[in-house]
């Protein structure tokens, strides 16, 4: 691959995915319903990119891990304990929006 | 730019269609997002027969990493070139989402505000991917938004007058 305009496809076939941390990439694999590793390169990335990554990780939806210990996260994983993502809801913020400006 | 277009479309998404016509604005260096406005506004002609947008550019008002010192004047022109057009569109209400883009027609907006010429509602949601510290236009935008909207429970903490509707993206 080089760059692709969408990995939709990919996605939907795939049966795990081992992705870095950018918020897009872990957020649309998490849509998908695909189980998702995630690899930190601590040196490459600032600070904020982590925060996603380590909440989902504290939440139970991603496995984490770095370079060095991918194979080892590959052979012991148990993907069973990852739990499902659940969409997020922007009708709440259609209804607090109408409620700011007066529409309700 | 990215993925803050991808977050705001889809904050768009359950509007009704009183909020309308949506005036959309883009960095000038920003190569993708037209293409997803301009799906996303297609689909929504579908449904909503009177549906309206535009869309312009203003200059980008600061590189990720851009020197202090540089990025002040960078952001001092985008707030110049922002004038004209804010005051061209006169909005009721402004939804910003996080990139620095935005930052400039905020306070255009609030000089408008000051100036007695139009008081816009500055809404403003920090991005998904901020979990316990708030971005730059963030920081700013915190204390010149009407609403200061977080998805992260933690941030709630921090930021108190923000208001926090769990994940909405």
């Amino acid at each position: 691959f080089r760059f692709k305009d969408s990995l939709a496809e990919e996605l939907q076939r795939a049966d795990l995915v081992i992705s870095h941390a950018g918020a897009g990439s872990c957020l649309e694999t998490l849509e998908e319903g695909k189980p998702l590793i995630v690899v930190i390169n601590e040196k490459l990335m600032n600070n904020h990119q982590l925060e996603l990554a380590k909440q989902l990780h504290r939440d139970g939806h991603v496995l984490y891990c770095n370079c060095s210990t991918l194979v080892e996260t590959l052979q012991s994983m148990d993907l069973s304990t990852l739990k499902p993502f659940p969409p997020g809801q922007p009708e709440k913020f259609a209804l607090f929006l109408d409620k700011a400006v007066g529409l309700k | 730019t990215g993925g803050h277009t991808t977050e705001i479309l889809r904050l768009l998404s359950c509007l009704s269609e009183s909020y309308s016509p949506r005036h959309y604005i883009l960095a000038d260096s920003d190569k993708m997002s037209e293409a997803k406005i301009r799906s996303f506004e297609q689909k929504r002609a579908e449904t909503f027969s009177n549906s309206q947008f535009t869309l312009d550019r203003i200059p980008r008002s600061r590189e990720v990493r851009q020197s202090w010192t540089s990025s002040v004047v960078t952001t001092l022109y985008s707030i110049l070139y922002s004038l004209p057009l804010t005051y061209k569109l006169k909005p009721d209400l402004i939804l910003c989402n996080g990139p620095g883009t935005c930052v400039p027609v905020c306070i255009c907006a609030l000089l408008l505000g000051l100036l007695g010429l139009k008081r816009a509602i500055i809404v403003y949601v920090e991005s998904i991917c901020r979990v316990e510290t708030l971005s730059l236009s963030g920081k700013i935008l915190y204390y010149f938004s009407d609403y200061f909207i977080v998805q992260w429970p933690a941030l709630k903490e921090k930021y108190p007058k923000s208001v926090y509707l769990g994940r909405i993206v």
